[in-house]
């Protein structure tokens, strides 16, 4: 493995020694050269251990990149996300074995025996009008990790290796099952959504095993980098162990973040400069927990106002990524450009921001107000 | 060798030396006194005052929600066996006065085994929504739905009904409160007498509050100007977590006001419990109550012009899966196992969890991980145990009545 061209391993210790030696001290050009060799010195310090290390390096780096798209049927795993597709339909996908395994989710297959939670968040609307059905079968198709749909239908007794059916119905934004595997072996997934306007049906069919009756990716890549540490020890000449690096210990100090200051404004522009917003809240100090209204007065750039624009208001947290705890709504227009807005909640004290959007029929711009609680 | 100390020595000098002032600073944070309250914490420290507890917000909707008749007629009802299945269920089987309304098992038992764990109802008054999903918008609508419930209750509102006509007393008293008895082959009138027996027993539950802590004593000590360590009320440990509490620990983002509970829904990655799917929570629950005929807009509410912001500005949202209320945390002593479905058995293991922050099983844990030092674990968890205060309620209250029939 050469991948230390400038450093030969002759730079070590004992070369290191030679030019400290009292001979060499005495005049500015030697000092500066000094510190060029202290400098050199670290470097040579780490260097040699990255070149022992630069294989086990180079094999990590090979197993870092993702497994590109390990796909078993209708569950594919990107590296980052792992997502059934239901025809077109995709959902967020997660296998728990909480009992056995916490909080630690699966994709593909299931490590061990036990209860297991199946998830899927929907990432495509349409999966929560439509009527979902979810079975689980063992794998008798002996097409492994290759059984498709095809297979499937072609099982005769479906009912004899179903594990668990949950019929069709509308279950929205998340679904869960439970089930429970006692026994390792292959199995497979088949989900079904019917949209309800077409009367289309979609499937995904997703072969995965329990309790890793194969063999992973995991082992060959150990095998792999103990037999190049071990060449790489056996023809590299022995050398002195070299000095531990040392550990620095940074302290970090106390970082203090500002916060953002409120604008001492009572007023603020949107983003376009359309228009001009202040508000007035019936809670006077703002204060958390308590459900309130608000007066939004709006006006155009030029001072004049806004008497009959269509105004929504949404807000939250975005240190903490969240919104407002309820879904204000304008009540009423009360003239002069001001409007009732009901609904205003915070729940939390904190930096809020809250978001005016205003359409006044020619225009149409957004205004974020900053607020300290 | 030596040559190579030579040039390590200087390496290892500053090495022991960082080792040495990183325990100096570990061990000053942990043991040297707490310092004093900053204006701005005060202001935080004094928020969460009982003191501070604004008067019991009148419930329109309930017309005998302040009526002390009411409140003594629901006190027989909560305690009373007699309107359950057997015989032998009322709400104190699972509210018991001695746990502070909870019953120290994971989730309920009676008829059956409940859904979720028994929350308590101290201080629920105030709290815009019932239940760990909020499907219930006011103590009265709320105290219904366990009568029908197959797996607590098990009773029906007719089977109620015909216990408050058979026993003379309830008659009684359920005739000068409510009026002309139901008849009970008219559905209208059934339900309106249930929502009648609802009200009664949330007028008895009104009065159920928290009392004052050591943790408010020493708010006022400190709010008159004393001393932040000099007082009998909070040790230095406590003091130490109560600091965390405000700050580091993040505890007020959720656990805010006297009560310690906004009262909103929150998902903190909690684990499903065994046998269960994981909770879907608010999500589930906002559609629920929205559709509950005994809501604050529904035609049982007593309020002749009915505001009900609340529950018309609630919001729907991806937000809310897996979203659960934040229960007060006072007086939790006795009242584990703690979360919504008991998956927690102590506060060790609570603040455990929250310090941990992981992903969630399904929607998304706002909360981020703390990375708090044990002994700041530790005193969390003392601190918690000083918010224990009795209820403030008269004692006959706490207990159940005097036999009437």
């Amino acid at each position: 493995m050469d991948c230390v061209p400038a450093f030969s391993p002759g730079g070590t210790a004992r070369g290191d020694d030679e030019l400290a030696e009292p001979g060499h001290r005495g005049n500015l050009r030697q000092k500066s050269g000094r510190r060029h060799r202290r400098l050199a010195r670290i470097a040579r310090m780490i260097l040699p251990h990255a070149r022992r290390l630069s294989p086990l390096i180079g094999l990590a780096l090979l197993a870092a990149f993702p497994c590109n798209a390990l796909a078993h049927g209708g569950v594919v795993d990107d590296g980052d996300l792992c997502v059934i597709n239901i025809g077109y339909l995709k959902a967020h996908f997660k296998i728990y074995v909480p009992e056995q395994r916490q909080h630690q989710d699966y994709c593909e297959d299931i490590p061990v025996r036990g209860e297991s939670v199946f998830v899927m968040e929907y990432l495509h609307d349409g999966l929560s009008e439509a009527e979902i059905d979810f079975r689980i079968i063992r794998n008798v198709t002996g097409k492994g990790r290759f059984a498709n749909i095809e297979d499937v239908t072609a099982i005769e007794d479906l009912e004899s290796v179903t594990l668990r059916y949950e019929s069709p119905k509308v279950v929205p934004d998340v679904f869960t099952m439970l089930q429970p595997f006692d026994e390792d072996g292959e199995y497979i997934g088949i989900v079904s959504a019917r949209q309800m306007d077409t009367q289309k049906v979609y499937t995904a069919v997703f072969p995965f095993e329990v309790g890793y009756t194969g063999i992973g990716y995991w082992p060959w890549f150990l095998a792999a980098a103990t037999l190049l540490q071990l060449s790489y020890w056996l023809l590299s000449r022995r050398r002195a162990p070299q000095t531990p690096i040392s550990i620095v210990l940074l302290l970090a100090g106390a970082l203090l973040s500002t916060d953002a200051f409120a604008d001492d404004a009572e007023s603020w522009v949107s983003d376009a400069g359309y228009f001009t917003v202040s508000f007035q809240s019936e809670l006077q100090p703002l204060a958390i927990n308590k459900i309130h209204g608000w007066v939004l007065h709006v006006e155009n750039s030029g001072g004049e106002a806004i008497v009959d624009a269509t105004i929504s208001v949404e807000g939250g947290m975005p240190e903490h990524n969240h919104g407002l705890p309820t879904a204000p709504e304008v009540t009423a227009v009360l003239g002069d450009g001001r409007y009732r807005v009901e609904g205003m909640r915070f729940h939390m004290r904190g930096y809020w921001e809250i978001r005016v959007s205003i359409d006044d029929g020619a225009q149409r711009d957004s205004v974020t107000i900053p607020l300290h609680l | 060798m030596s040559d190579v100390s030579r040039h390590t020595r200087p390496w290892m000098v500053t090495a022991i030396a960082a080792v040495l002032i990183a325990l100096a600073y570990e061990g000053w944070q942990r043991f040297a006194p707490p310092a004093a309250w900053s204006d701005d914490e005060i202001n935080q420290i004094a928020s969460l005052w009982i003191g501070r507890l604004p008067a019991l917000p009148p419930d329109p909707t309930n017309a005998v929600a302040d009526n002390p008749e009411a409140a003594a007629f629901g006190q027989q009802l909560f305690f009373d066996g007699r309107l359950s299945a057997n015989g032998k269920i009322s709400c104190s089987t699972c509210h018991q006065p001695i746990r502070r309304f909870t019953d120290g098992l994971p989730k309920g038992v009676a008829i059956g085994q409940s859904k979720r764990n028994t929350p308590s109802i101290v201080g629920t008054a105030y709290s815009p929504w019932l239940y760990w999903d909020g499907r219930k918008d006011s103590q009265w609508a709320q105290a219904l739905a366990p009568l029908e419930d197959p797996n607590e209750h098990a009773s029906s509102r007719l089977q109620v009904l015909g216990i408050i006509a058979s026993v003379s007393a309830y008659r009684k008293t359920y005739e000068a409160l409510f009026g002309a008895p139901p008849d009970l082959l008219v559905p209208e009138e059934v339900d309106r007498a249930f929502a009648n027996v609802g009200k009664a027993i949330a007028a008895y539950e009104r009065l159920l509050l928290p009392g004052e802590s050591r943790f408010d004593q020493y708010v006022e000590h400190v709010l008159d100007g004393g001393d932040h360590l000099e007082q009998e009320f909070l040790d230095l440990d406590e003091i130490r977590g109560l600091r965390l509490f405000i700050t580091d620990a993040r505890c007020t983002e959720c656990h805010n006001g006297p009560l310690f509970t906004n009262n909103e829904f929150h998902n903190t990655g909690l684990l499903s419990a065994p046998g269960d799917t994981p909770d879907r929570g608010r999500i589930d629950g906002v559609r629920e109550v929205m559709a509950d005929p005994f809501n604050c807009l529904g035609p049982y509410s007593d309020d002749p012009d009915p505001n009900c912001a609340e529950l018309r500005y609630a919001r729907t949202g991806v937000e809310l899966i897996g979203a659960t209320r934040t229960p007060s945390l006072r007086n939790l002593n006795n009242t584990a196992p703690f979360q919504h479905r008991g998956q927690l058995s102590n506060l060790s293991d609570v603040l455990r969890h929250y310090d941990q922050a992981p992903l969630a099983m399904i929607g998304h844990n706002e909360a981020k991980e703390l990375k708090l030092r044990d002994w700041e674990l530790r005193a969390l968890e003392t601190f918690l145990a000083a918010l224990d205060g009795p209820i403030a309620a008269d004692q006959r209250w706490l207990q159940p009545p005097l036999p009437s029939e």
